[in-house]
């Protein structure tokens, strides 16, 4: 179906030309159409139909006044902004607001969440110069209630969201998908200093607590509240400065204000009359009348909550300890389940890299040498020459140092963007990491005329296998290559993720997973096979005699130290896949496994497999496996069940051990000039949680063979090949589900129907 | 699934626009939170009417209806779209929207495939719809047909995944009422996917600005793009 949501964007007018009558042209033109006679411009297109309204259809005109209808009834409500409120109504609507603030976090357009509020319509319109005129009406309200509490309330409200819509506006946010930052030509009180609202809100409350005749249960509701936005507005104002502050003092107190505050939502009393959805009239917008969008408590309360949380945890990752742990702590964080709020998606960007710098301190230069010298240029002469220190042209580390800028210039910003890439919503990452696929497909040729160069320079020894031609290391193009088959793996597993792949698509998609996986394996023997040879070369040259071997020790031993974690980690992926991949085939062989598609389908498997190979098909490197060779291997034809279960059980065994050893490295690489480690963070246990769920995915599979292989011995050889099993492919979410990426099937006997 | 014996199934026909057309409205907009415009049926009808099939009930009225279109995408071969497919509620689980697909998708095939003969076999090279002279015969053939449904419509995915349709991607909250998509794809031949176009997604949203790609930190490549 249709999106019925595009983007309606007014075309941009040709001001300046004075209005003239086209009556006359117009009657003239159309009588030259037969009745019923359709013309359609050649350019216009299907979003421009998708975007179109109906004038003076009620659905999809909002200022379309129906006849009959009195103007001033149509436009204005009845109701009345200066009418003392009791506490209950007080509370009742501070939490509505609340939810709506939050509908407006959650990706909803203003018009159907906070600007329905006839209190805020009031505050905001025409727009107030000054704190003073940000009142609800002309005439102050008789009721301190009204005219101080509610009224500081619904200030540092519309505050906050000003600070939220600045950042998230400023980073990279899909408009509608994300967040809408639409703001109807209403100013959300950007030119007025915090302080201000600070003042308001601690009049407010004390205030109120002075007053001796409203009951302490609703003097404490609304106190809480009041205190809630005074730090929420804090916690925000804050911002990038937590880099410098280091504080999530705000935060933590937004989450003590919240227990009370949820505490005491029951007290309230909604007003539902004080939210309209004729303001939506009144707003300049090009949108058809849309509705009022109501969020439970219960919900704006948990979005709340998760919001500063995650900024809280946010502190724990803003300490630079190198590039892998960076990568692990973002990576952790933003997989966390509700995907963080676009708030805190957007502020994590900004963190990430503002300035050319990460985390506002280590210059994107350094952060890529560090990766660099992490994975293939341990100590290298590459990574140590400076055009600062060597200015002659003609020394080879003047040319050197020219290079590696030239490399630095071309590689950081794809590089920090594959760091960022997880603040992207999860659909988006995925076709995100589609593309800069092939971006990396091109980065890798480029990087290896670099190597090329290099070499020379740097007068790399070649290592000569077996007799065989000479071979050189191509760090940085191997470097690339890695960043790209760790895209590869992502792809697959962020499809199943998102419930891309249909149930006998399964056996063939863990297949692909561990073939990108063993390719990965051979890639990192050869980028260590080169870090060890280079290791030898320096040993042998530099003795005992060099005062800074030590520091090259450790580089080299930080080097084997990372490429030994990712090695154990995507022995445990690659084990897993092998064993789920044997599992699905057998299943799949005896027509026991689900199947989407039916026989009377249009397409084929051929055909299917060219749609799922879509985003490899222009990549160099990895080769594409051709559809005959992929059928062969994904279908382990000529293999007995018996074989592949029991290369199943083999995979499933190793890949438990692969797990708890890549649980056992941890989630960080320790720094091993801090002296003691810090205790584990929330963000380590969130990491810790997913390995140990993916164990439990493993155990799950190990029933899963041992019941196929049951009911196999059990099968009689003469009976068709189908076998006396059920099967369930549990859904991402549900419970039997372990592992958002490891599909594990329910395997149990069928039950005999009587 | 057996078809109901007491419908008619029909192509559209531009002659009877009126009286097709509202009551196509009626059974699309039931499923919507918002109205698609006359525009929009009309983007359709207009250009692919022959892709558009009607099923009737004995008394005549509408209970069912699929509306498509087939262009070259992005100057590439032919590709199909399954623009709205409603049933009513009542005529559910009869297999009449499947049919309605069947319908629209052999309507597709067919229309192509006449065109290759009228382009190479009787020496006629210009082919029957305008705009497209100098294209290649072979790409008149539907290379895909493509769509998307909701996330949580399992029904119609069930329906379109039967006759042979992969999920490609999920879409973000793709519907107003905040509810993702799956787009989903069916080749009808070989080599469709090798062929390379322009990174731009005609169904995602327009990208903030001009020339950024679609990779992450779009906005941010102003402050990237200072390095050098």
């Amino acid at each position: 179906m249709l999106p019925n949501n595009e983007v309606r964007v007014p075309h941009p007018r040709f001001a300046q030309s004075a209005p003239r009558d086209i009556t006359a042209e117009f009657t003239k033109a159309a009588s030259k159409l037969n009745t019923g006679q359709l013309v359609k411009d050649e350019t216009f297109t299907l979003f421009e139909a998708v975007g179109a309204l109906e004038i003076m259809d009620s659905k999809m005109d909002s200022g379309y006044i129906a006849p009959g209808e009195n103007l001033a009834q149509a436009l204005e409500d009845d109701y009345d902004v200066q009418r003392p409120l009791t506490p209950e109504e007080v509370v009742g609507l501070m939490d509505q607001l609340l939810c709506h603030e939050v509908a407006w976090h959650k990706g909803h357009p203003l018009s159907q969440t906070l600007f329905t509020s006839i209190y805020l319509d009031k505050l905001l319109w025409p727009v107030p110069r000054t704190m003073d005129d940000a009142r609800f009406d002309r005439v102050p309200s008789d009721s301190p209630l009204v005219n101080l509490v509610l009224r500081a309330y619904c200030l540092a409200l519309v505050k906050a969201c000003d600070f939220v819509h600045l950042r998230v506006a400023t980073e990279y946010y899909y408009e509608e998908e994300d967040f809408v930052s639409q703001l109807y030509n209403r100013n959300l009180l950007s030119a007025f200093d915090i302080s201000h609202f600070h003042r308001l809100l601690d009049q407010a409350v004390s205030w109120v607590a002075e007053q001796s005749d409203i009951d302490q249960k609703l003097k404490d509701a609304i106190h809480c509240r009041l205190v809630f936005r005074h730090e929420f507005l804090s916690a925000l104002q804050q911002d990038v400065d937590v880099l410098e502050t280091r504080s999530a003092e705000n935060f933590t107190s937004c989450i003590a204000q919240l227990r009370p505050l949820t505490e005491t939502v029951t007290l309230g009393k909604p007003v539902p009359d004080a939210f309209s959805l004729k303001i939506q009239r009144k707003l300049a917008s090009t949108v058809p009348p849309r509705p009022m969008v109501n969020i439970t408590s219960d919900d704006a309360l948990a979005h709340l909550k998760r919001l500063c949380q995650d900024a809280i945890d946010m502190q724990q990752m803003l300490d630079y300890t190198g590039p892998s742990n960076f990568k692990t702590a973002i990576w952790t964080l933003l997989s966390r389940k509700p995907q963080p709020s676009i708030y805190i998606r957007c502020l994590l960007q900004a963190l990430i890299v503002s300035n050319m710098t990460i985390l506002g301190a280590v210059p994107v230069k350094q952060f890529l040498y560090d990766e660099l010298a992490e994975l293939v240029l341990p100590a290298n002469i590459l990574l140590e020459s400076s055009t600062d220190e060597v200015e002659v042209p003609s020394d080879p580390r003047f040319q050197i140092a020219q290079r590696m800028d030239g490399f630095m210039k071309r590689f950081a910003q794809p590089f920090v963007d594959t760091v960022r890439c997880p603040c992207l919503n999860r659909c988006r990452m995925r076709r995100t990491l589609c593309h800069t696929l092939v971006d990396w497909d091109n980065l890798q040729m480029e990087a290896e005329e670099i190597d090329l160069e290099l070499r020379t320079l740097s007068a790399e020894p070649p290592l000569q296998f077996q007799g065989g031609e000479p071979t050189w290391s191509f760090p940085l193009s191997s470097w690339a290559y890695h960043q790209k088959l760790v895209q590869f793996r992502l792809i697959l597993q962020m499809g199943f993720e998102l419930s891309i792949y249909s149930p006998e698509e399964l056996p063939g998609m863990y297949w692909y997973l561990s073939h990108i996986c063993s390719t990965h394996l051979g890639h990192i023997d050869r980028i260590r096979t080169f870090t060890v040879a280079a290791r030898k070369r320096d040993l042998m040259s530099t003795g005992d005699r060099s005062g800074s071997s030590s520091q090259k020790a450790s580089a080299f031993h930080r080097s084997f130290h990372a490429l030994e974690r990712l090695t154990t980690h995507i022995i445990a992926v690659d084990a897993f896949a092998i064993a789920l991949h044997a599992l699905y085939v057998v299943l799949a062989r005896h027509n026991v496994l689900p199947s989407a598609s039916s026989p009377q389908a249009y397409s084929t498997d051929r055909l299917r497999y060219e749609i799922r190979m879509k985003p490899f098909i222009p990549i160099t490197l990895p080769e594409l496996v051709p559809y005959e060779e992929y059928q062969r291997e994904a279908g382990l034809e000529g293999d007995s069940d018996a074989t592949i279960l029991e290369r199943a059980s083999k995979a499933i065994t190793e890949a438990r051990k692969a797990w708890e050893a890549t649980l056992a490295n941890g989630a960080f690489i320790d720094d091993p000039s801090a002296p003691n480690q810090p205790p584990p963070s929330a963000i380590e246990e969130d990491w810790k949680r997913d390995v140990k769920n993916t164990m439990r995915a493993c155990i799950g599979t190990s029933l899963a063979v041992e019941a196929a292989k049951k009911a196999l011995s059990t099968a009689s050889p003469t009976e068709d090949k189908s076998l006396n099993l059920e099967v369930i492919v549990p859904e991402v979410g549900s419970k039997s589900r372990w592992h958002d990426w490891w599909v594990v099937p329910q395997v149990s006997e069928k039950k005999s129907k009587v | 699934m057996s078809n109901a014996p007491d419908l008619r199934y029909v192509r559209y026909e531009n002659s009877r626009e009126n009286e097709y057309v509202a009551a196509m409205r009626q059974l699309i907009s039931k499923d919507l939170s918002e109205p698609y415009s006359i525009y929009v049926y009309r983007y359709f009808l207009y250009q692919w009417g022959d892709l558009c099939f009607l099923a009737m009930d004995d008394k005549d009225e509408m209970v069912g209806v699929v509306v498509s279109k087939l262009e070259p995408h992005r100057d590439g071969p032919l590709r199909g779209y399954i623009a709205m497919l409603a049933v009513r509620e009542e005529y559910r689980g009869r297999g009449i929207a499947t049919k309605l697909v069947r319908m629209a998708i052999d309507a597709m095939i067919e229309r192509d495939a006449d065109e290759v003969c009228l382009s190479s076999g009787d020496g006629c090279l210009i082919p029957k719809r305008g705009g497209l002279e100098g294209m290649v015969a072979d790409l008149y053939v539907p290379g895909q047909i493509v769509l998307e449904t909701e996330i949580t419509n399992t029904g119609a995915m069930k329906l379109y995944e039967r006759l042979g349709f992969l999920r490609s991607k999920q879409l973000h909250r793709y519907y107003l009422n905040g509810n993702s998509a799956y787009r989903l794809v069916l080749y009808l031949k070989e080599g469709v996917g090798a062929i390379r176009t322009a990174l731009v997604d005609p169904y995602g949203l327009p990208p903030p600005a001009p020339g950024l790609s679609d990779a992450c930190g779009g906005h941010s490549h102003a402050n990237m793009g200072s390095l050098i």
